[in-house]
């Protein structure tokens, strides 16, 4: 991690004025902070791992507890990676996390772009722009089936009202292919404010004089946006596009009250699909495999991720 | 900047563009807000005008969803029906003009009450911990600081069903499953990577010198951290435990997993109420209405440290 | 790129974060490209490969 001037500063104070401190010593302040949460995130989150970890070379089974367990060594794995209807449930989420985050960098990155012309009253704007990805994805998620009701819903009527399709002639959650772009819309509309935000941060950071030395070199309006300001927020976009693609890697409340997978296996994506694995179906053992996998791919992301904050941070 | 300056400057966007930006701007904020606007409205539509099409904009309002969200209704036979005595209060009239009787309470008060009780617990919880951890992570040399950060940071970033299997084995043999302790164990396990994040960054801000001069002053650590520290990081803490409080509010796997009865959150509970036909989309949406907006003030209240939550106080702005 | 390798061979931590960060995304492409199998079993070494490796060099110096 990148050294803060305070952190400097830190280094530069005198050890003496440390000593002659009453009370514990910091070294001991120090790990007296640190242990409780330490001590939780041991036991909520990496026990359960490693016992998961251990989970996933065994055939155990939640809803069995008293059967014989059984050592399977890595054959959970190798059948999880081989398994095409997960291959399929991957191939899915790829789907929406491709067009989620394409669609909220571009809606998003339009939008801040917009803002950022400080027209009277861009803040209220912003604020209200920013409400959806504040609520719970679940409510939220359960409410859009009652908006993509193809009798009664506002969806097909707006539709039927600016291309004249009958609204009862299609159903955005039903069969027919176009759930998968139902729940594409519906994280679209929650989280573009998330990516806008991040680029209006972006888009704050460029200094003015870069642009008035652009201008003074003539370079006409089309060239400083792909020279300067594209550039220049980029670092920003990247923190944004890995931050939703973690969550849409991971997304499982607002499409599993959306569309909970269906019609057959269309929106069914791997969190759902390990969820209906381990909590339907109480493959335990097999699911546990499957969680790992999910996991290790997350952690990955989740390190370039920090590599990338860190970037932005240095600005 | 003045306006003849400003006239001339170049990054000073033309009158115009202004102009448009802002119409595209306000269009966009109104497409944005109509599923939110709709949800309010239609909690206060009747069975009737919920369903109708087209959508009713104007309406008659009416109570009707609110009512059905408190309350579990029956229906009774129309010679029963004529033999109950008139209705005593309003909700009573509300329910008998739909041909029903009020048979008890709905658990909607209970579910809320969870959320409350959760979200808050884990909130304390959360700050408590996470204040802690952000001033020794910022004041003092912590061995492997940053790999610490890290694991703490990806604690956050763990596929919530993945973590579930353990979690949902482990609380079964503790006997957390179900209970509002083991949900605010939980929630502080996952905001507490948060809380420790946005808590170091607003720590960091505070000039260590305050301290410093309040050790020569003959104060220990522990009365610097909590004389000089905390009330410079009094708005800091503030924005961390609404984030806090706002994820463990909106939480939906671990509760849908790990809880039923006792303890389940709201929502998990909203999804499921159902009406004649299906879902009873007044009292859902009057549910979603009374949960969401909490929410939406919060967020309104936040607006100047929204960026740096999200981020996990990366971008400071 | 003679700069990359002079870096790898001399253990620095830029170089080979690049690197693993190669693997990861790879590994993640892998995981979720619709056409090969093959592609999709072999992802999840991939991706452990460079999470680990991922951790590993971030201690190297800079």
């Amino acid at each position: 991690m990148t050294q803060t001037p305070i952190d400097r500063l830190a280094r530069a104070t005198p050890p003496t004025l440390s000593r002659k401190v009453r009370g514990l010593s910091d070294r001991a302040i120090a790990w007296i902070f640190v242990a409780p949460t330490i001590f939780l995130l041991l036991a909520i989150n990496i026990f359960p791992l490693i016992w998961t970890v251990r989970l996933s070379f065994t055939n155990f089974a939640a809803n069995k507890p008293n059967a014989e367990v059984k050592w399977v060594g890595l054959r959970n794995y190798e059948r999880v990676l081989t398994d095409e209807g997960i291959w399929a449930s991957m191939t899915t989420t790829a789907h929406f996390l491709i067009w989620t985050l394409f669609f909220q960098v571009v809606i998003g990155f339009t939008l801040a772009w917009l803002i950022n012309r400080k027209f009277r009253g861009n803040d209220l704007l912003t604020t209200l722009i920013v409400l959806p990805m504040m609520l719970s994805p679940a409510v939220v998620g359960n409410f859009w089936t009652f908006l993509y009701q193809p009798q009664i819903g506002l969806v097909n009527y707006v539709v039927e009202l600016f291309t004249g399709t009958p609204a009862s002639s299609f159903s955005m959650l039903g069969p027919g292919g176009l759930a998968p772009w139902a729940i594409v819309i519906v994280d679209t509309w929650m989280w573009t404010p998330f990516v806008m935000l991040i680029c209006l941060a972006g888009l704050r950071s460029i200094p003015d004089y870069i642009y008035e030395a652009a201008e003074i070199d003539r370079a006409s309006k089309w060239r400083q946006f792909w020279t300067i300001t594209v550039p220049m927020v980029l670092p920003f976009l990247m923190l944004a596009v890995l931050f939703r693609g973690i969550e849409n890697f991971k997304m499982f409340d607002m499409v599993a009250l959306l569309t909970g997978g269906g019609p057959g296996n269309e929106t069914l994506l791997t969190s759902i699909d390990l969820k209906r694995e381990a909590f339907e179906k109480w493959r335990t053992g097999y699911s546990s495999a499957y969680a790992i996998i999910l996991f290790v791919t997350v952690f990955g992301l989740a390190s370039i991720y920090v590599k990338a904050l860190n970037k932005v941070k240095e600005r | 900047m003045s306006n003849l300056s400003s006239s001339w400057s170049v990054t000073e966007p033309s009158r115009l563009s202004k102009w448009v930006a802002g119409v595209v701007v306000v269009l966009y904020t109104f497409i944005t807000l109509l599923p939110l606007v709709w949800i309010i409205s239609t909690g206060f539509k009747s069975g009737q005008d919920s369903i109708s099409y087209p959508p009713k904009v104007v309406f008659e309002p009416s109570l009707e969803g609110y009512v059905n969200l408190f309350t579990t209704r029956t229906r009774v036979a129309a010679e029963e029906f004529q033999k109950l005595p008139p209705a005593e209060t309003w909700y009573d009239q509300i329910v008998r003009d739909q041909g029903m009787v009020i048979a008890g309470p709905s658990r909607f008060g209970e579910r809320f009450m969870n959320s409350v009780i959760i979200g808050f617990g884990s909130t304390a919880l959360s700050i408590l911990l996470g204040t802690l951890a952000a001033y020794a992570f910022s004041r003092f040399k912590v061995p492997l600081k940053d790999d610490l950060l890290f694991f703490i940071l990806s604690t956050r970033m763990m596929p919530p069903i993945a973590v579930a299997i353990p979690i949902y084995l482990m609380y079964r043999e503790l006997g957390l499953s179900d209970t509002h302790l083991g949900m605010i164990l939980l929630y502080t396990a996952v905001n507490i990577s948060l809380a420790v994040w946005l808590l170091k960054g607003f720590i960091d801000e505070i000039p260590r010198e305050y301290e410093e001069a309040a050790l020569i002053d003959g104060y220990t650590r522990f009365q610097a951290f909590r004389k000089v520290v905390l009330p410079q990081a009094a708005t800091g803490i503030a924005s961390t435990a609404i984030f806090c409080l706002i994820f463990a509010w909106n939480e939906y796997a671990f509760a849908v997993l790990l809880t039923s009865g006792n303890a389940q959150t709201a929502p998990p509970f909203i999804p499921t109420i159902i009406g004649v036909g299906g879902q009873d989309w007044p009292a859902v949406a009057a549910g979603a209405t009374l949960f969401l907006l909490p929410v939406m003030i919060f967020t309104i209240l936040l607006r100047k440290h929204l960026l740096r939550g999200i981020t996990f106080g990366a971008v400071r702005k | 790129m003679t700069g990359f390798l002079t870096g790898l061979l001399r253990l620095r931590r830029g170089p080979w974060e690049m690197l693993a960060t190669i693997l990861i995304a790879l590994g993640v492409v892998m995981l979720m490209q619709p056409f090969f199998l093959w592609a999709y079993t072999w992802s999840f070494l991939v991706t452990l490969v460079g999470t680990v490796m991922f951790i590993v060099v971030s201690h190297f110096p800079e």
